[in-house]
């Protein structure tokens, strides 16, 4: 058995990054194509606030961190809503309340190691209880995922013909923001706050440069979320790297190189046509 | 025939000053119904508010006899200004654009099944898509992106078909394309089609009415038998007759026509009234 997997906390470390791989790339999929692919940063930075609120009275910070997710992203589709052709200043109000929040009340935190751990996550160092909640939601975003897929595409594509078409765009949208506020609120805790918005939205951004249908992105970002989450764990493990960052690195060169790929194809495929 | 959609003293402002102002107009079933005006006089609001992407502030607006309160849909098609714009970013390929369109069939959180593959393929048949259907919408030409989207809309089978300028940004051959599939539509399949355009030129002599914004109006002045006799008509283009509108200030003093009102681009300065062109469409 390679050295990784003899210890429990490192298998424990890969069965909750392999679930979280999954269901990020699911909703980044969907963030990505709403056109809200900072609304991850927004309430990873929000969940900050709601951390140091946990530590600060006491109960548990993942909890604080899902409340102010939740709320942060109400906010989010509420004040879009109230803005028409300024929609995306919505991310950045919330985003700076939830800074600004975050901020204020660290100042207070006895332990700014605690404070610092969801900075940066510690998929290492997660517990049972965290690695079952992960469990129970990825089975509940996989099965909205794909219960919900086609009303999520049509929503993507185009939100006031899906309306017409009777899609209850309210009841799916209010089901997505909420599944990612709380997808959010959890990843913080083992991959790092700074590092949960990264994961939305690269693995997409590197499938949409080789995919040739929506559901061939769809399986793409899955890909490369695991293999970059799966890889970054391995590859941190043996040479002693922080694993949120190197995770996040090597979706980045999948980034590129899938880049350079879909780019020779493009080209081979103009040749091949002259 | 009957009217499937009704505007009843309809006003609408999105600030205290009203853009559309006691606005009334009726389009009956098999209608080819064009809206035209000047930029900026709320033709696409007027699209907007049959929709019911946004409320009246005052008066009525019904669809097939029903009040329009929301974007519940019913029976509409709607192709939306820009749409292949839209389309081009969007990592999907035909087939999938128009499965979308399928949506009501399939219904809420079901899956579609081989039934709704083949109305998809139909679907894009009818526009002369279907070696495209495994393509990216975003590698096509505007004007095969604007088909697929019209695909996607028929996808759905809708009685009445509503257009925001549609032809913007779009090459002359496809545009010529565009309306012989929307005048098949309109002829074969009996959809009642009402198009917002500035593209009068192209589009007249397949439509059987223009309504003209000015100035906030669009008074109907659905001419009376009586008024009809008297008024000053001529030969159409495509065989249909254009029924000159009594009330128009322009009078029957100089034959003025659907491509008239787009010269002036706002034939409502004078008229501000709906055209009425005696259909003679089974001769287009």
């Amino acid at each position: 058995m390679p050295l990784i997997f003899q210890y429990e906390y490192m298998q424990r470390a890969l069965f909750v990054g392999l679930l979280l791989s999954v269901i990020v790339a699911c909703l980044g999929t969907v963030m990505v194509h709403k056109r809200l692919s900072l609304i991850g940063d927004a309430l990873s930075h929000s969940s900050l606030a709601g951390v140091a609120l946990g530590l600060l009275l006491g109960f548990n910070p993942i909890v604080g961190a899902m409340a102010v997710c939740i709320v942060s992203a109400l906010s989010i589709e509420a004040i879009r809503k109230k803005l028409g052709n300024h929609s995306e200043l919505a991310v950045a109000i919330v985003m700076s309340t939830g800074i600004g929040l975050a901020g204020v009340l660290s100042g207070f935190v006895r332990s700014s190691a605690d404070f610092n751990s969801f900075l940066f996550g510690s998929i290492v160092a997660i517990s049972g209880f965290e690695a079952r909640l992960v469990m129970i939601l990825s089975v509940i975003v996989l099965l909205a995922f794909v219960l919900l897929y086609k009303e999520l595409f049509y929503i993507s594509f185009d939100e006031q013909a899906a309306a017409i078409s009777g899609v209850p765009v309210g009841f799916v949208n209010a089901v997505f923001t909420i599944l990612t506020a709380v997808t959010v609120s959890i990843a913080a805790r083992t991959v790092g706050a700074l590092i949960i918005s990264s994961l939305l939205v690269v693995p997409v951004a590197a499938a949409m440069g080789i995919a040739k249908s929506y559901k061939t992105t769809v399986l793409w970002a899955i890909f490369v979320s695991t293999v970059s989450t799966v890889g970054g764990l391995t590859l941190s493990f043996y040479f002693g790297l922080k694993p949120g960052g190197t995770i996040v690195l090597l979706s980045v060169v999948f980034f590129l190189l899938f880049r350079v790929i879909g780019y020779l194809r493009e080209k081979h495929s103009v040749k091949k046509g002259a | 025939m009957a009217n499937v959609i009704e505007v009843e003293n309809m006003s609408f402002g999105y600030t205290r000053d009203m853009i559309l102002e006691n606005v009334d107009f009726a389009v009956e079933e098999g209608d080819f119904a064009v809206i035209i005006g000047d930029n900026g006089v709320g033709k696409s609001t007027m699209v907007k508010l049959l929709l019911g992407a946004i409320r009246p502030t005052k008066g009525k607006i019904s669809i097939s006899g029903k009040p329009v309160t929301s974007l519940s849909g019913s029976g509409i098609g709607y192709l939306p200004q820009n749409g292949g714009n839209r389309a081009a970013a969007f990592p999907a390929t035909c087939e999938e654009i128009v499965m979308s369109g399928l949506y009501k069939k399939i219904g809420f959180m079901r899956f579609p099944g081989k039934a709704h593959k083949e109305k998809a393929d139909s679907a894009l048949r009818s526009v002369g898509m279907l070696d495209k259907k495994k393509e990216l919408i975003g590698n096509l030409s505007g004007g095969q992106q604007q088909r697929i989207m019209l695909a996607r809309v028929l996808a759905g089978d809708p009685k009445i078909l509503i257009l925001d300028e549609p032809t913007v940004g779009v090459d002359a051959e496809s545009v010529d394309r565009l309306l012989h599939i929307l005048h098949h539509l309109n002829i074969e399949k009996k959809v009642t089609i009402l198009m917002v355009t500035h593209d009068i030129e192209k589009v007249g002599p397949y439509a059987n009415r223009v309504l003209c914004l000015s100035e906030g109006a669009c008074r109907e002045e659905l001419l009376p038998d009586a008024q009809i006799v008297h008024a000053h008509t001529h030969s159409h283009p495509h065989g249909a007759e254009h029924i000159h509108c009594a009330n128009c200030e322009h009078g029957s003093s100089h034959g003025h026509d659907a491509e008239h009102c787009a010269e002036s681009s706002h034939c409502g300065d004078a008229c501000g009234h709906e055209h009425k062109h005696d259909h003679g469409k089974e001769e287009k």
